[in-house]
């Protein structure tokens, strides 16, 4: 349940994630006294002014310095505060990953970490603030979950889903200003349970993150051709939702993962990790951003240039279905 | 040049590198740019380019050029506005700034032929990558200087203080950075959300310190850096130079909004006006 209204989710939806996140953290302090959030220098980036300036005593910003940040908030965490450190998925894991190791994962300390701008969004802003390996990083990490929400609803539900589990987390936020609501209505949000978004017997294409719609998008146009495609929201890369892909294997023919990160060590891999020990599974081909740094350029550009759009998904699958 | 000859040829080569940054910012559209961050630091960087470094644009990996790190990367414009004024690239390369396949990125990538040194735009990496071309000057014995410019909130940074611990251990007296002392950061004022001594600091570090109380001004960056340049002390210098964030176009200066922003029509006519009106007052308000 939630009591978001659909004018909200169309607010979060034109804003963009950042705002969906700030005005999330900022509707959960309400609710709960115990929630602590901490920055490195990104109060209004991450829309987080709100939150300060209605509960100015949990809000702390450690300066930019995001090593920092996350010992900071694991030793708040260590006495048993809830506590959220927000910064730039460029730096958040990959800038504090020893931090996250040590203190969040190896302690099992409740830290919830945040990336916004995971991805390419910040094409322009060339490859210091892209976040392509996040996923790989925060995932290498024993006991760390790994969330990346694709709407602004799931947005809502993967950090209410955070705070009420305890352990690290890191949760990856991508998609730019107007990025669509794919869940309208209330939906239920279980960590490590992925979400079929449609049925279909050829192809699964498995998501994670805002490229969902793309996803969506290649499926309809797949549709129109008299291809049956399932869309899995695979909206928890870890823990992996094992019997989903376990249904996937036994039904499909073919298998595209779609994520806006490296080839390499993020949820292609992840599904290719557990297929490996399984006989007889299909054949999967992974849609990611590669293994490159990027030309600058839009995120339109960016996206293009991977692969990551309706019609070049669906080109992938026509071409590799038999 | 002298240095009196000198002044008044920066103080013109900074006037058009800001018209440049405007240009530049305002050809990314709706991507904006990072203006605030870039005009505060005009006066060094040209004052660089354009009467401290030993430098030739037709000859971008001379070996015994200056090395120049622009350490707070999202200030780019500065850069890209002076390495276009030195000749390092065609003005129309300019307009690409932020574009579709350009080499003019938000922040600094390495490409040696556009005289461009280090990626840079990560926090805290370039000055510590700074330390390092710094120490390889000395053990290959070279006689060249490297600069390297940092933002006051990048001081923030753990990686900044063990670099610069590093540096002073190595006793890199060929190494002159510019902490570019705009008082703003992202979020705030930068003594609001670290208030940090600096000159106490770099002094306890071990470096020498030189404080520049305006840094906007041409003859006493240019006197700083000159005195630096030459001392050969064993110490790595930095001189904290107090500078506008925003210099030079009114509604930017001090003003957090221009952080990072996209610059509208009327807001570059304003500002196109506002900086033609210094340069024609024969005086680039430096
Ligand atoms: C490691 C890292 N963390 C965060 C950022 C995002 N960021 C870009 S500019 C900036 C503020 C920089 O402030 P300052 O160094 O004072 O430079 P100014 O813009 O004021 O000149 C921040 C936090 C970044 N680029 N790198």
């Amino acid at each position: 349940m939630h009591d978001i209204s659909l004018e909200t989710l169309s607010n979060w939806s034109k804003l963009g994630h950042r705002t969906a996140i700030g005005e999330t953290l900022f509707l959960l302090g309400k609710e709960n006294s115990k929630v602590y959030v901490a920055t490195a220098d990104l109060t209004p980036t991450a829309r987080l002014t709100h939150f300060l300036d209605a509960f100015p005593d949990r809000f702390f910003d450690v300066g930019i310095a995001e090593q920092n940040l996350i010992d900071f908030t694991a030793g708040m965490a260590k006495e048993g505060l809830l506590t959220f450190a927000v910064g730039l998925a460029a730096f958040i894991p990959m800038r504090c990953a020893e931090q996250m190791r040590i203190n969040m994962g190896y302690m099992n300390l409740n830290v919830k970490a945040i990336g916004i701008e995971a991805g390419v969004r910040f094409g322009p802003l060339g490859n210091t603030h892209f976040a392509m390996d996040d996923i790989a990083v925060a995932r290498t990490i024993p006991n760390m979950t790994v969330l990346a929400p694709s709407d602004p609803l799931s947005i809502y539900k993967a950090v209410y889903a955070a705070a009420n589990h305890s352990g690290p987390v890191y949760i990856r936020l991508t998609g730019a200003p107007g990025f669509p609501i794919l869940y309208p209505d209330d939906f239920e949000f279980v960590i490590g349970r992925a979400i079929e978004y449609k049925k279909g017997r050829d192809i699964a294409i498995i998501s994670t993150g805002s490229v969902l719609a793309a996803a969506i998008g290649a499926a309809d146009l797949l549709e129109a051709q008299g291809i049956s495609v399932r869309v899995i929201d695979m909206h928890t890369i870890k823990p992996l939702d094992t019997a989903i892909l376990d249904r996937v294997f036994a039904e499909n023919r073919l298998i595209l993962t779609v994520e806006e990160h490296s080839n390499i060590g993020g949820l292609g891999s992840a599904v290719a990790e557990y297929k490996a020990g399984i006989d007889q599974t299909p054949r999967q081909i992974i849609c990611g951003l590669g293994d490159s740094f990027k030309k600058v350029g839009s995120y339109d550009f960016q996206m293009q240039a991977s692969g990551l759009t309706a019609v070049e998904l669906a080109n992938v699958a026509m071409a590799n279905l038999r | 040049m002298n240095q009196n000859e000198a002044i008044p040829f920066i103080q013109e080569k900074a006037a058009a590198m800001r018209r440049d940054c405007i240009e530049m910012g305002y050809s990314a559209g709706n991507h904006g740019a990072h203006f605030g961050p870039a005009l505060s630091c005009i006066e060094v960087v040209a004052s660089l380019f354009f009467g401290v470094m030993n430098h030739n644009p037709q000859v971008p990996s001379m070996a015994n050029r200056d090395r120049f790190v622009l350490s707070k990367g999202h200030a780019c414009l500065a850069y890209y506005a002076a390495l276009v004024e030195a000749g390092y690239f065609a003005r129309e390369v300019m307009y690409t700034f932020k574009h579709d396949n350009s080499y003019l990125s938000g922040h600094p990538i390495c490409h040696p032929e556009y005289g461009l040194e280090v990626a840079s735009g990560s926090l805290g990496n370039g000055f510590a990558v700074a330390c390092g071309m710094a120490m390889a000057g000395k053990v290959k014995k070279e006689s060249h200087n490297v600069y390297c410019i940092l933002g006051d909130g990048e001081c923030d940074e753990g990686l900044v203080w063990e670099a610069a611990m590093n540096a002073a251990k190595n006793e890199l007296d060929n190494l002159i950075a510019v902490v570019d002392r705009n008082s703003f950061q992202l979020a705030g004022k930068t003594h609001e959300i670290m208030n940090l001594n600096l000159e106490a600091i770099w002094k306890a570090f071990g470096w020498d310190v030189q404080m520049v109380a305006d840094g906007n001004d041409v003859q006493s960056v240019l006197t700083a850096l000159n005195e630096m340049k030459n001392s050969k002390s064993g110490r790595p210098h930095v001189i904290i130079a107090k500078t506008l964030k925003g210099k030079g176009v009114s509604f930017m200066e001090n003003n957090l909004a221009w952080h990072a922003a996209p610059l509208s029509k009327i807001n570059y006519e304003q500002a196109v006006t506002e900086l033609d009106a210094q340069q024609v007052g024969g005086q680039s308000n430096a």
